[in-house]
């Protein structure tokens, strides 16, 4: 490579890893992810405890005793009233009303005969919560009327059994773990290209108003100057989702079995195994986001060159971002249903294929060759791109004033 | 090896409409300290930057050492934009490094010179500082340093004194100096007669696109000599005029009469006496090259483009300098 370039990269590289705002994103984005997970589910932790406390009224006298641990599975903490009686109803209200308890449930002979109950509350339970509750009290009526003692022999068959599916062809169904990493995968796909190719618009406009960009390009090509701060950048954000998966490995490897060993009923190792992400997976999330970089940095360094403010800017990226806006937009339908012809047709599309494609091949929606072919219709189409917007790069950066129009950028790309 | 450091022929350089650089000759001898004058707008940064191969010629040539210009020999050419600017985040060491690496110099190299230039301006407790953290006339020095860090054989300034302040133009004077007594060669471009006046020892003038002349200063105004009659007294004044007298300029206390052709200075030495003014000088000067530009180009070519600089008229031929 020439040294030129390599200089540029390096400039670009070690002024942004060295700063603040490395230090502070790379460490600062990991923590504010698990605030988001985890703030809420605490809040909501210690608002529900009381709410998880419920008294249940027992008419039947037999079906609390099956029911309680079943209610406890369901996420509440039951104790039987001691009568029932009008009385005792009325002050369970009060309790009710005072917030000192979640509910009350009344279960009579109706309960045993068809299921039917009664839950006193304050608010409406979530749905998941009073359908847990439902079941659990079912459950426990069908076994007192089966006269079963060990309700364990049943428990599938109770719990609504499972279906296995055994797909057979190409299979274009995705299954849970799938869904969830083709979605996560994209989304993460589409926040750092718009953040990373985001940099590289900066540092073309910081240049352009620092001046300095004229001593620069007198001493190398303007084409040599763009593929440095790209190449730069993307180092920084490779370096910096280095990190991230590093350090994510690290804390899996030394704490994982740690919390399996004190814990071992809480974790399904199976279910993790499944869902922790392999190297295929990041494979393609690498192959695509250096891909989809290049395509988007080369874009956003000819929307730099083009403006010479902030605000010009950003209006002038608008239709870059909405390339990026289209696919994530419909990466939902094409997770769900990746063999239609709009959804393979849209994942071709070399400006969508980082997010459309990475979604279809995760969840084995897209054939081998495929990704392969995508790959080489997005490299083509970066080296068209490249040479266009170096070619807007080569005039804008040494232009101000006003921000070109289309047919005066047709003109630049013309013309340089 | 070419005698010449810089040598355009027949280059033109169109905008759209407008015409920056309209067939211009130029021949910049190795060694020498060459001025490139003109108003502003008269094309002189887009032929500076034609040399430097930022921008290309519509047509014509451009030879930088005999040679066609690439990168190579970009890198024996220190440049000086008109537009000065530095990345003001980067540390004031970092950034003259950057500077020489991009051109050639390898960072270890660019440091220690780095910290030579820092010292010889006075700046060494600067290296490590951030560039914005400095004061402006502290930026411009480091925008001299960053020019030069390469150690290049041409120094080519694009208005190099507009902007600076007293102390930064005499340092910039010392460096063109330092630069010349080692047989280098520096190219500047100026619309300040006067300091060319003191530094160059050839000039191309240069009016709407196009050369008016050039060559070595001291053979232009000696070739211009004769039309020049400086005049200092005390007394009336209107014995100046005549059809010998083809323009009056006040000069400090003194006249400068430019003459007419076919002037005598005898016949209007008598009318001056005849008048009874109390002569205190009388001389056939060297014209100021303020003077030599207005009878070469015109006086309206100099009042509309805006010469001297405080009468500049804004936008004049559509700012495309």
């Amino acid at each position: 490579m020439k040294s030129v370039v390599f200089a540029v990269i390096k400039r670009e590289y070690l002024q942004r890893v060295r700063s603040k705002w490395f230090v502070a994103a790379t460490i600062g984005a990991p923590l504010l992810f698990l605030a988001l997970m985890l703030v809420p589910a605490l809040l909501a932790g210690r608002s529900e405890q009381n709410e998880r406390r419920i008294v249940v009224v027992d008419e039947t006298g037999v079906l609390f005793e099956q029911a309680v641990e079943r209610i406890g599975e369901a996420g509440f903490e039951a104790s039987l009233s001691e009568r029932n009686d009008a009385v005792e109803l009325d002050s369970l209200r009060a309790r009710v009303v005072r917030g000192e308890i979640g509910g009350v449930l009344i279960l009579d002979q109706a309960t045993i005969d068809r299921g039917a109950m009664t839950y006193v509350t304050e608010k409406q339970p979530s749905t998941i919560r009073s359908l847990g509750l439902r079941q659990a009290v079912v459950q426990s009526a069908l076994a007192v009327r089966l006269g079963a003692t060990d309700i364990s022999e049943v428990r599938a068959l109770l719990s609504g059994g499972d279906i296995e599916m055994d797909i057979v062809g190409e299979g274009s169904g995705f299954e849970d773990v799938e869904f969830l990493q083709a979605y996560i995968g994209a989304f993460f796909l589409y926040m750092s290209l718009l953040i990373y190719a985001i940099q590289v618009m900066r540092s073309v406009l910081e240049e352009k108003r620092d001046k300095v960009v004229e001593i620069v390009v007198s001493s190398m090509r303007p084409f040599d100057l763009m593929l440095g701060k790209i190449l730069g950048v993307g180092a920084v954000g490779l370096t910096q989702l280095g990190i991230w998966i590093g350090s994510a490995i690290l804390i899996l490897m030394s704490g994982l079995p740690a919390m399996l060993a004190s814990n071992p009923e809480a974790f399904d190792s199976e279910f993790i195994a499944q869902v922790m992400p392999g190297m295929s997976y990041a494979a393609l999330l690498l192959t695509f986001f250096l891909c989809g970089y290049f395509l988007y940095s080369s874009l956003y360094a000819a929307v730099g060159a083009m403006c010479n403010t902030d605000e010009e800017a950003q209006q002038a990226q608008f239709p870059v971002i909405l390339l990026l806006i289209i696919p994530i937009t419909f990466v939902m339908m094409v997770i769900q249903e990746p063999r239609t012809t709009l959804s393979i047709t849209l994942s071709w599309i070399p400006f969508f294929s980082p997010i459309l494609m990475f979604a279809r091949a995760v969840g084995g929606g897209a054939a081998l060759w495929e990704v392969i072919g995508s790959v080489v219709v997005m490299s083509a189409t970066v080296v068209g791109v490249a040479w266009v917007a170096g070619r807007i790069y080569k005039v804008g950066i040494l232009m101000t004033g006003k921000r070109p129009t289309l047919p005066e950028l047709v003109r630049w790309i013309r013309e340089a | 090896m070419s005698d010449f450091a810089i040598r355009l022929s027949g280059v033109t350089k169109t905008f759209g409409k407008h015409t920056a650089v309209d067939g211009l000759d130029l021949e910049i001898p190795r060694g020498s300290i060459y001025g490139l004058l003109g108003p502003n707008g008269s094309g002189k940064s887009t032929s500076i930057r034609m040399i430097m191969g930022i921008l290309h010629p519509d047509s014509g040539r451009v030879e930088l050492f005999g040679e066609d210009p690439d990168r190579t020999r970009r890198e024996k050419v220190g440049y000086l934009p008109e537009e000065r600017g530095v990345y003001r985040k980067m540390k004031v060491l970092d950034l003259i490094t950057f500077m020489g690496e991009i051109r050639g110099v390898a960072p270890s190299d660019g440091k220690q010179r780095a910290r030579k230039w820092l010292d010889r301006l006075g700046l060494p407790e600067w290296a490590d500082k951030k560039v914005e953290d400095l004061s402006k006339g502290m930026q411009q020095k480091i925008q001299f340093i960053c020019t030069v860090i390469h150690d290049p054989e041409l120094l080519i300034l694009d208005e190099p004194f507009s902007g600076l302040d007293p102390i930064n133009q005499d340092v910039l004077e010392e460096i063109v100096r330092d630069f010349h007594a080692e047989g280098r060669t520096i190219l500047f471009s100026t619309h300040l007669m006067d300091q060319a006046e003191r530094l160059c020892e050839r000039v191309c003038l240069i009016s709407r696109s196009r050369k008016v002349l050039d060559g070595g200063l001291r053979e232009l105004k000696q070739a211009e000599r004769r039309g020049v009659l400086a005049v200092g007294f005390e007394g009336p004044q209107e014995w100046m005029q005549g059809p010998d007298v083809q323009r009056i300029d006040g000069v400090g206390e003194d006249h400068h009469l430019i003459l007419a052709d076919d002037a005598d200075p005898s016949a209007i030495l008598n009318r001056a006496l005849a008048a009874g003014v109390k002569l205190r000088r009388w001389e056939l000067v060297e014209p100021r090259l303020h003077e030599i530009f207005v009878r070469h180009a015109g006086r309206d070519a100099a009042a509309v483009d805006g010469l001297p600089r405080d009468a500049q008229t804004a936008g004049a031929a559509g700012g495309a300098a």
